[in-house]
């Protein structure tokens, strides 16, 4: 992402947002979960999707209006996630649209850029996008295992595809082990040789909500831990990406701020005023992000 | 046909709950989830901090970002205000008993008790007995007249209701009425619309005071 972009956002906007992000009261990232279905049904899941979830999905109109209300209010980056994002045929000429605003990430599982799916996400070859993708282990059984067959062989084929067409890929590794070691070597050797710069390759911890919390996988985070990002989901706006999580089928509605998610301004407002009363949390030591 | 204070009848229906609720193993289910202090959000968790806030506060945190406004109006306009808490009380059942309300009927039967109205007077208001046994003076009739006018009708409030009540009562205090007449029509309309439950402890007071 350009810091051109961020710099020009947060300079021009004005008010209480604006001077949260400024002095780093809030953080600048606003996350869309864009839909809840999916073609995975990874096991540590924190919305349980999978094919039969249902969609909830928010529309290319309300996604491209949270963008620029975004940067109106001085937030400086979004984030798309799901669900699969990617299987929602709209997606790329929506996301090009967004970045007019704001510089984004899209959250990805790397595995519909087969044929002509390939091409239309090669259209997101822009500077301040980045596709994140999902790779758990540089053991195909391992990572196969939480993510479903044939996931590593998909994301391996298309990492380099993606790249050579100059989209820039980031990975992200979802962990119940240790975040640093030398573990993470062959991993992190298997990630550059995709084409992935250090810099892009992120490695989490499993936060145990939703499905994770069924299998008791993963660190346990109350709301103070979960870093406080503003979260636009088709069912209302939440306190942190790791807000609307479901469980058993439900949604969890303990971080839920507002059912309003346009204008922007009343849940970011919400948000704000929810930090204001709460103190610090663990999410550095926790390595949630 | 229940009497009203004008003389005139309202309408049995105007009076009593007109449809059955959704009832299992004896227990008003209501149509909603009523949200728990476990699954509350974020910001409607201090309403939890003191024990169960009851149904209203259990549905509206669904919407947390209405909850705080709407209890900022529904609380003082049913509190005492410049009236007193017996006239509140007064609209508070009547306009519930209007709306064919049994959430309300119940709930504010009992706090009517509590402030002091008497079992005749309760169910005057709720159109089971004449008004006239159960209010003798005057003032408290004509109150009831501009309560019926606001809550029991649609359309215009005849002077002659207006006149009557201003007689004996002050202009900002019918109008704080009509914001309570207000406050209350909305909470009759949520209360029977999502069917929420009377707490047990109500039902188990009803009983015993042979009111239920």
């Amino acid at each position: 992402m350009t810091v051109t972009s961020t710099t020009t956002a947060t300079a021009t906007a004005t008010g209480a947002v604006a001077d949260a992000v400024r002095d780093g009261t809030l953080p600048g990232r606003v996350w869309l979960y864009s839909n809840y279905h999916c073609n995975l049904a990874c096991s540590y899941c924190l919305t349980e999707s999978s094919p039969r979830s249902e969609r909830r999905q928010l529309t290319a109109e309300q996604m491209i209006a949270v963008a620029e209300q975004a940067k109106e209010l001085g937030f400086n980056a979004l984030g798309i996630t799901g669900g699969e994002p990617f299987l929602l045929p709209w997606l790329p000429e929506a996301v090009l649209e967004m970045v007019q605003h704001l510089p984004l990430v899209l959250l990805n599982n790397g595995t519909l850029f087969a044929g002509e799916r390939l091409e239309r996400a090669a259209k997101l070859a822009h500077p301040d996008i980045a596709l994140q993708i999902s790779l758990d282990s540089h053991r195909p059984d391992i990572n196969d295992m939480a993510r479903g067959p044939d996931n590593f062989a998909k994301v391996i084929e298309s990492v380099p595809q993606l790249i050579a067409r100059g989209v820039r890929v980031r990975i992200a590794t979802t962990t119940a082990g240790p975040l640093e070691g030398p573990h993470l070597d062959p991993l992190r050797a298997l990630v550059k040789s995709l084409g992935v710069l250090d810099e892009d390759h992120i490695v989490r911890p499993i936060v145990r909500r939703g499905r994770a919390d069924e299998f008791g996988l993963g660190v346990q985070a109350v709301a103070r831990d979960i870093p406080s990002e503003l979260c636009i989901t088709a069912d209302g706006a939440f306190w942190g990406s790791f807000g609307p999580t479901v469980r058993n089928g439900r949604l969890d509605t303990d971080l839920l701020l507002t059912r309003t998610i346009l204008p922007l301004a009343v849940p970011a407002d919400a948000l704000l005023s929810a930090v204001g009363g709460m103190p610090e949390g663990a999410d550095a030591s926790l390595g949630i992000r | 046909m229940g009497p009203t204070s004008t003389g005139k009848v309202l309408e049995t229906s105007r009076l009593k709950t007109t449809r059955s609720p959704r009832v299992r193993n004896d227990v008003r289910m209501p149509r909603v989830e009523l949200f728990e202090a476990t699954t509350a959000p974020l910001a409607t968790q201090t309403y939890w901090a003191n024990g169960d806030p009851g149904p209203i506060v259990a549905a509206l945190a669904s919407v947390p970002e209405l909850l705080g406004p709407v209890l900022g109006f529904v609380g003082p306009a049913l509190g005492a205000g410049a009236i007193g808490i017996r006239a509140k009380e007064l609209a508070i059942l009547r306009t519930s008993a209007l709306q064919g309300c049994s959430y309300c009927i119940q709930a504010h039967t009992v706090v009517a008790l509590d402030v002091g109205l008497t079992q005749m007077e309760a169910r005057a208001l709720r159109g089971e007995l004449p008004l006239e046994d159960g209010f003798p003076l005057a003032s408290e009739r004509a109150l009831i007249g501009w309560i019926d006018g606001l809550a029991g009708a649609t359309g215009t409030i005849p002077d002659d209701v207006w006149n009557a009540a201003r007689a004996h009562w002050a202009e900002h205090q019918l109008i704080e009425v009509c914001v309570t007449v207000g406050a209350t029509m909305f909470l009759n309309r949520l209360a029977t619309g999502l069917e929420l439950p009377t707490a047990t402890a109500v039902l188990e007071r009803l009983t015993a005071e042979g009111l239920q």
